[in-house]
């Protein structure tokens, strides 16, 4: 277990030293930045198409009208369709949105940002031989563990650093009645992030895994990740459809994205899905395994 | 002879139908002493070592290390460094950073992980140099670092491939008189291109060839050093049987300006007299003389056929 934890510490250190992680990073922070400002505006239009219908003056600052907002129907209709399911919009109704905006975009952008950060992982070290110095001295399943171990704590680090910008938006940017809620929220909902990234930071492993060439791991995390998504979409296609439904229900129960949904859930609903998306996020990197400890180094 | 690494019958294949890099090597390395892995490019010394080091899994035969069996990390946790002939270092890192990292990894609590890389930093005269990241150092200081990294914890056993490639004069000679240092202490097994420096470090010698051990032993042995006078001489005419005359029990014999003398054991150093004796007398004169063939005329001997 040691081991594990050493090889997590030198392998954080190391991506966080990594420009391209850095700029992953950045990128990240750039974009959760512009989709919450994107949003406030958007806000901000609700806002005052809402002023309109209620015959009362427009507002100069997105929030002023959050309470309204929130109970009204086109609020609710918003809710549903960034939850993809009508039944989560009363339990939600009442969360500040922008800690709502910054799960959703979470669950968009975290499988590509976890994928991508995770694939040079091995590969890269297997290719320059680097993997040797540590070979030598750890087992081969602490060098995996414990980069995955690195990742999650990089896409941890990358989901708490989206909180602190749209904190920072949300703040600057609109009426925030209670910071406090806003950026307890924000936080609250930073565990389903990663573990939504989970079984991406595993598949990102797993393409390391299996080949010395950054590039190809790269080429297959990223189209694994983007494969979960149309084989997701084709999966909720089936599910209406004769004949595919068992299918269709096979796949929504192995993809990361079947479990989504459940992710939305309060309370403590969410914990299910989310050890799911754990154990799937374990397999992947299990599968990766099975090939990286019989190989050359 | 305690052995500190033992090759049985082992044999590497690279791919499926690929090159067959290790045709059932079988060798003894000596422990607490300096071995020189000697062999010509591709002659399996590289991939040797890494079936030590578990970068690569041998495809038959055994390999016994420290009387432990094959490598399994958790086991010979600390007793194993392995200097890797072409990995290339992870360059984010200090040299400090990396080392304490690696010597945490071999089970060094963080007060002698410290320590030892320190330690080692100084052995390569790497200290001054410590915090600079290793993008920044030169191929010579970035070897350096990776002898340091083989020798932190002081490991018993200790694979150095090439430590000396990309060192100046100065550095591996720096290098050389640390690695005497050791002998005793550790056993060191080094693979080198430059046999002179190998001879000169080496108690005892393994040679392959096309994967396959074709001679090993006691460096003095290998050499001949205790039955074999190489002459270089002058012009003149070499009083042969005068010298078969004078030392009944030797045997002389020319090959070029160079006579060669094949002595009884422990005879070497008393027959010296007489055959300067013998070559002052006929006129000849003498420009050099050495112990042996050397560990280079030896190799090329045997990898050769000459």
């Amino acid at each position: 277990m040691i081991d594990v934890l050493l090889v997590a510490r030198f392998e954080l250190h190391r991506a966080v030293r990594t420009w391209r992680a850095l700029a992953l990073l950045v990128l990240y922070a750039v974009a959760s930045a512009g989709v919450a400002w994107i949003f406030v505006q958007m806000v901000g239009v609700m806002e005052n198409n809402l002023a309109t219908q209620l015959g009362v003056a427009q507002t100069e600052t997105p929030g002023a009208m959050l309470a309204e907002l929130q109970s009204s129907s086109m609020w609710r209709d918003v809710l549903g369709v960034m939850t993809g399911s009508p039944h989560l919009v009363d339990a939600l109704v009442d969360v500040p949105p922008l800690a709502l905006m910054n799960l959703w975009f979470g669950f968009l952008v975290v499988p590509f940002f976890a994928a991508s950060a995770s694939t040079e992982s091995i590969a890269i070290d297997v290719q320059t031989r680097a993997i040797r110095f540590e070979a030598q001295r750890t087992g081969r399943v602490e060098l995996v563990v414990g980069r995955f171990l690195g990742q999650l704590v990089l896409t941890a680090v990358a989901a708490l650093v989206s909180v602190a910008v749209v904190f920072v938006v949300g703040a600057t940017q609109m009426v925030v009645p209670d910071r406090l809620a806003l950026l307890g929220w924000l936080l609250w909902f930073v565990p389903r992030t990663l573990a939504f990234g989970v079984p991406f930071v595993g598949l990102g492993l797993a393409a390391s895994q299996v080949t010395s060439s950054p590039a190809w791991a790269r080429v297959l995390a990223v189209g694994a990740v983007a494969g979960s998504w149309t084989a997701f979409g084709l999966a909720r296609y089936g599910e209406q459809r004769r004949g595919f439904a068992l299918l269709s229900d096979v796949a929504l129960q192995v993809l990361p994205q079947g479990w989504l949904h459940g992710l939305w859930e309060p309370g403590v609903g969410w914990l299910l899905p989310a050890i799911v998306c754990c154990a799937l996020g374990l397999a992947a990197v299990a599968a990766g395994y099975l090939r990286f400890q019989a190989r050359d180094l | 002879m305690d052995a500190a690494l033992r090759f049985v019958d082992v044999v590497k294949r690279y791919g499926r139908r690929g090159t067959l890099a290790l045709d059932g090597l079988t060798f003894e390395v000596p422990a607490n002493g300096i071995t020189g892995f000697v062999g010509h490019n591709g002659a399996g010394k590289t991939t040797a070592f890494s079936l030590v080091s578990g970068f690569l899994h041998a495809d038959a035969g055994t390999i016994d290390i420290l009387g432990e069996g094959p490598f399994e990390p958790h086991r010979l946790k600390g007793r194993l460094g392995v200097l890797p002939q072409d990995a290339e270092l992870p360059d984010r890192h200090t040299p400090r950073e990396l080392l304490r990292h690696l010597a945490r990894l071999q089970g060094l609590d963080r007060a002698t992980a410290a320590s030892e890389t320190d330690r080692v930093l100084d052995v390569v005269q790497l200290g001054p140099r410590r915090d600079a990241r290793i993008a920044t150092l030169s191929h010579g200081m970035r070897r350096r670092v990776a002898v340091a990294s083989a020798l932190v914890g002081r490991p018993a056993l200790v694979l150095l491939d090439e430590p000396m490639s990309g060192l100046d004069p100065v550095q591996a000679h720096g290098l050389r008189e640390a690695l005497a240092a050791l002998r005793g202490e550790q056993t060191l097994v080094v693979s080198s291109h430059d046999l002179s420096e190998l001879e000169r470090l080496s108690d005892h010698v393994v040679m392959l060839k096309d994967g396959r051990c074709v001679r090993q032993g006691p460096v003095a042995e290998v050499t001949g050093q205790g039955a074999e006078v190489r002459w270089a001489l002058g012009p003149g005419e070499v009083p042969l049987e005068a010298l078969a005359a004078q030392l009944p029990e030797h045997r002389f014999h020319l090959e070029g300006d160079v006579l060669v003398q094949h002595a009884p054991d422990g005879a070497l150093d008393t027959s010296s007299v007489a055959v300067m004796g013998a070559l002052a007398a006929a006129g000849v004169p003498v420009r050099g003389v050495r112990r042996g063939r050397g560990l280079e005329q030896r190799f090329i001997d045997d990898v050769l056929g000459r």
